[in-house]
């Protein structure tokens, strides 16, 4: 449909995103969705304007996409995916004639360099290491816990591992003894090892334009991995002020004029924000959707109004509302994973489904009744929403989730 | 903790911000929202003021694309059996869907929605055969099936949700009607029709059903299967019976038996006292009761009168209260006059000598139990399907090919449907030749059809394993030929009287139409007595139709057989066949509704008007040894059928181009 308004941008959404598709088409600009070949006749069907791409390997025809987006008279790139933030570095280079752009977005792409960064621009982080070999592992993990002077036979205190180039939770691993360095795949080196922070786990999703923040958000984690909710609690949200300081410490530290950024922090006892890690791309575990839920903006058209160069800021302030006191709600998602190692049907638990807050489940069917053993953190089976007035009620709920049976 | 009414209004609360989303949504990522809807849907099915809420959703639901990208998006084309199925399916997102479909269309109804391609009468009858299929949850009892896949009763409250908002009146007719539409074709399998016939008994004992034209056709129905003569009125039960026409003197006697037949012959389902007065009747009296128990015509008569001692043997055997069917099948076995074909009589007192092998007797047990002898089973279905040649189905199998094959030899060849029967029942083998090779049915892989069909008629329950295998073999033995395999197969496989030529509508490599108004008139000069100078069709002859749906999208190749092309009542010419599928009354879309009674049908016949007809084949044999006719067939026949098919299945069939043409014999292509 041709309802774009001509003195707007024009947008490449970067990656194949059904949701983000959806927003884009039923939003006011003109877009084009750059993705594998494989989406080109889903596309033709649904009238979806689409440009064929494989983004494989970053490589000398970044050059050659970026040319084409530009004489098809491309404003921006959107980067929908980890995989594609490096190329939308590389094509945002040309289409706005600022190099820095690509460098940029490599240091959002390599974990480890990303820390280096971070911490020289004064920002605080853990303990943290690069690995090449599970060599490097069993190092880090024996020392890390000989700082914290532990005896031999003491369980130890766990290190995190991170693939460098995976997003979320795949290729997070917990490691805690020896054991679990040789149930590293070859595949996930090199990996960024950190040591582990006691503490309150929470993300920040920010919309920046104009080197501003154009509106955050906390997501609370209940579990890591396993459910969030937005907007946090109000004693998470009692640190709004030093979270945003932070994020501005972003934005200076690698110089982000515009976009969109979810960063990871944690909040140690002793009350210090630790930073973890940052991705230019919107994040998984359907946060947008939560966002929706709560503010009533569609996310991803945030995404949009803060990539194109040709948003006001008139635009910027009627678009997102006002944090936290905009919420209709607090919007909660709890990912399913089996706890039985044979199952047989999906059965949301009783006090689950008469729950005021549980609106509902995208869970399917078990397709096979055995249940393989969680690798890293695994992928949960699908999530189950929840939607109500009390944070502290919500999240104690999605915390009782963890014991509870959704495959019996 | 939540009080119920408390949960389904806020559930109502969540439907609406799910249904929002949907709407929201453009027609390429509706199907992300349709789980979430559904899900919030079958939980308000369980609450209480549930099924409210979503009869007050469902027109909105419809239009925000919860049945996008399904069956269910195309209401005027669902068909009402299938939603009993879908509903017993344990699949909760499948029965939500289904639940929200009919409240939508119970909207529509109701006047309190619309849809752009359904009326209030069109959905008003759709619910109402829907209520007529399910008739069974108003009246029974639950059983522990039910109870198993519909814990709270889902169905129940369902179909009485509907039934309080358009009523009940119109439900019993529709059922009525049905049932006589479907005995108008006098099936061989009357198993499903008994069942619907139950529930309507059961019906009107139990609700104050008014009396009116329903009820009336409603009592024929029953009194046919449980009181049809006044010894058994009150459905007495067999003993009782017994003892009553005992003591009958021969006018109380001949009123039973004209009772009997005349309900026979008027619905084609025969009582389990007819068969038990049969029996008595052929051994207990000396005045000959049994041409108007049977309710022979002449030819009957003659055949019973020349035959009196086999018909005997055969009532002795096959004939008994767990099949009473047979009753119906020898007496049109017997008004055939197919006794007089010098084989048959000898074939019968052959196969009433016969043990089945292990493995028959067992197949036969598996389908039918073990109240009743297999080899008492196998000649009691032997009798139907001799007698009712064109009653056969295929049952749930897709196994059109052999149920054909076994229909047209019973028409046409019933020596030979004896001789198969003879092969079956002592080695559990069919032998027949393709080509001059013997093919032995026992060393071929199955075919088409996994295992035995078990919800056939005993004959088929014996043979189309068989058959099946054999029809599969021939065609595997014409891979690699350019051209339809039905071209050798056919006249292999039944026999010489398959006309040698074989017209094909599609070529075979590219699927495209091929020639297609050269195949529209040689149709026209081989079976339209107006183009082939007024020969009729002598032997059934096996053709290939291109099934459509109601909304005329092609659904498959469908194997059935052309028996006669003639004038109906009205003079407009019309092509009758039978079809091996159970119910040939179907709607093939855009207009054309497959008729089986009013239009000059036989028994078992299904009929379109001739251009309708040809519109939806795809292949039928030719005899090449006539000589022209030299009538000319007008370009707008062939116009107005061509137009027909490529409207409906041969939609994406059209070569793109004539030049085109040139390449596509080449299977290379």
């Amino acid at each position: 449909m041709e309802t774009y308004d001509p003195d707007k941008g024009y947008v490449a959404l970067l990656g194949w995103s059904l949701n983000a598709i959806d927003a884009a088409d039923r939003f006011d600009r003109r877009y084009v969705v750059v993705a594998p070949a494989w989406a080109e006749a889903y596309c033709e069907e649904n009238e979806i304007p689409f440009i064929g791409w494989d983004f494989d390997r970053l490589n000398e025809r970044s050059h050659e996409l970026a040319t084409r987006l530009k004489e098809e008279g491309v404003d921006v790139a959107i980067p929908l995916y980890e995989e594609t933030v490096e190329w939308a570095g590389a094509i945002n280079a040309v289409l706005m004639d600022n190099p820095r752009l690509l460098g940029q977005s490599m240091l959002f792409r390599d974990k480890s360099l990303m820390k280096r960064r971070a911490q020289l621009g004064g920002i605080r982080v853990g303990v943290f290491e690069e690995a090449h070999d599970r060599g490097d592992v069993t190092r880090f993990l024996m020392r890390v816990n000989q700082t914290l002077l532990k005896l031999d036979g003491d369980p130890n205190d766990p290190i995190h591992f991170k693939a460098f180039d995976k997003s979320g939770t795949a290729g997070h691993r917990v490691i805690r003894t020896p054991e679990d360095v040789d149930n590293i795949p070859d595949e996930e080196f090199p990996a960024l090892l950190e040591s582990h922070l006691d503490g309150w786990e929470f993300a920040v999703e920010a919309w920046i334009k104009d080197r501003k923040i154009q509106f955050l958000n906390i997501s609370e984690y209940v579990t890591l991995g396993y459910s969030v909710f937005v907007p946090a609690t109000p004693e998470l949200e009692a640190h709004r002020a030093r979270v945003t300081e932070e994020i501005e410490k972003l934005i200076e530290t690698f110089d982000i004029d515009f976009g969109f950024i979810h960063p990871e922090y944690f909040l140690t006892n002793d009350g210090k924000l630790y930073f973890g890690e940052v991705a230019y791309r919107p994040p998984g575990f359907k946060a947008l959707e939560l966002i929706e839920r709560a503010y009533g903006f569609n996310g991803y058209q945030g995404l949009i109004v803060a990539f194109d160069p040709k948003t006001t800021q008139e635009e910027l302030d009627a678009f997102f509302p006002e944090p936290v006191t905009g919420a209709a709600g607090h919007a909660g998602c709890f990912g399913v994973y089996p706890r039985r190692r044979v199952v047989s049907r999906l059965e949301v638990p009783e006090n689950t489904q008469k729950h005021p807050y549980f609106e509902f489940h995208e869970l399917s069917e078990p397709m096979e009744q055995k249940v393989t053993k969680r690798t890293a953190f695994g992928t949960h089976w699908g999530l189950a929403f929840f939607f109500g007035e009390d944070p502290h009620e919500l999240r104690d709920l999605l915390k009782a989730q963890e014991e509870l049976d959704f495959y019996v | 903790m939540v009080t119920t009414e408390d949960q389904s209004s806020r559930l109502a609360g969540t439907l609406d911000v799910v249904v929002s989303r949907l709407e929201q949504a453009r027609p390429f990522a509706k199907h992300r929202h349709q789980p979430a809807v559904l899900d919030v849907v079958g939980r308000l099915l369980a609450e209480p003021g549930g099924l409210e809420v979503v009869f007050g959703e469902a027109s909105r639901m419809d239009r925000a694309g919860l049945f996008g990208g399904s069956d269910w998006d195309a209401p005027e084309a669902l068909l009402p059996q299938l939603v009993g199925q879908t509903l017993e399916s344990g699949d909760r997102a499948l029965i939500a869907l289904e639940v929200a479909s009919l409240l939508r269309f119970l909207a529509i109804a109701t006047g309190d929605g619309t849809h752009r391609n359904l009326h209030a009468d069109a959905a008003r009858h759709f619910l109402t055969q829907v209520l007529a299929h399910n008739l069974r949850y108003f009246f029974e009892a639950a059983n522990e099936a039910d109870r198993d896949t519909d814990p709270d009763g889902l169905r129940r409250r369902v179909f009485g949700f509907i039934v309080a908002r358009i009523g009940f009146g119109d439900v019993l007719g529709t059922l009525v009607e049905e049932i006589w539409r479907i005995l108008d074709q006098r099936p061989v399998e009357v198993g499903p029709v008994k069942e619907m016939i139950m529930q309507i008994s059961l019906a009107m004992s139990g609700q104050g059903v008014d009396p009116g034209q329903e009820r009336l056709g409603a009592d024929r129905l029953v009194s046919a299967l449980f009181g049809p003569t006044s010894a058994c009125i009150d459905d007495p039960g067999v003993d009782l019976f017994l003892d009553r026409i005992a003591a009958l003197d021969e006018s109380g006697l001949q009123r039973e038996a004209l009772g009997f037949s005349r309900a026979m012959h008027d619905t084609g389902l025969v009582s389990d006292y007819h068969a038990v007065f049969l029996r008595w009747i052929a051994t207990k009296t000396d005045a000959d009761f049994l041409p108007d128990t049977l309710g022979l015509g002449p030819t009957g008569k003659d055949s019973l009168r020349r035959w009196r001692g086999l018909v005997g043997d055969l009532i002795e055997t096959a004939v008994s209260e767990h099949t009473p069917q047979s009753v119906y099948g020898l007496a049109l076995l017997l008004d055939r006059g197919i006794l007089h074909s010098p084989p048959i009589v000898p074939a019968l007192q052959r196969q009433l000598r016969t043990r089945l092998t292990a493995p028959v007797a067992e197949r036969i047990r598996l389908a039918f139990g073990d109240l009743v002898a297999p080899e008492r089973l196998l000649l009691a279905g032997t009798l139907s399907v001799l007698g009712q040649p064109l009653g056969l189905g295929q049952g749930a199998n897709p196994t059109c090919q052999s149920a054909r094959a076994i229909a047209m030899w019973s028409f046409n060849d019933p020596d030979f449907v004896l001789h198969l029967i003879r092969q079956v029942s002592e080695v559990d083998s069919i032998l027949m030749h393709f080509e001059g090779q013997p093919i032995e049915s026992r060393d071929m892989p199955a075919g088409l059809a996994a295992g035995a069909p078990i919800d056939a008629d005993p004959v088929s329950v014996a043979l189309v394993p068989h058959l099946d295998r054999i029809y599969a073999e021939m065609g595997r033995r014409c891979v690699g030929r350019a051209g339809d395999p039905h071209r050798w197969v056919n006249p292999e496989f039944h026999g010489w009287w398959v006309a040698r030529d074989c017209v094909v509508a599609v070529d075979i490599a590219t699927g495209l139409l091929s020639d297609y108004t050269g195949f529209v008139e040689r149709f026209c000069r081989g079976y339209h007595p107006a183009f082939n100078g007024g020969r009729p069709v002598i032997h059934p002859q096996p053709a290939g139709i291109a099934v459509t749906d109601s909304a005329a999208r092609f659904v498959g190749w469908h194997a059935i057989a052309i028996l006669r092309v003639e004038t109906d009542q009205t003079g407009a010419h019309r092509v009758y066949f039978f079809n091996p599928n159970n119910d040939s009354g179907q709607d093939w879309g855009a207009g054309v509704v497959v008729s089986t009674s009013g239009n000059g049908e036989r028994h078992g016949e299904g009929s379109l008007p001739f251009e309708q007809f040809v519109s939806r084949l795809y292949l039928f044999h030719d005899d090449p040894t006539t000589s022209d006719t030299e009538i000319d067939v007008p370009e707008e026949i062939a116009g107005r059928i061509e137009r027909m098919a490529l409207e409906s299945w041969a939609a994406d069939r059209k070569v793109p181009d004539p030049g085109s043409m040139v390449g596509s014999a080449d299977p290379g292509t």
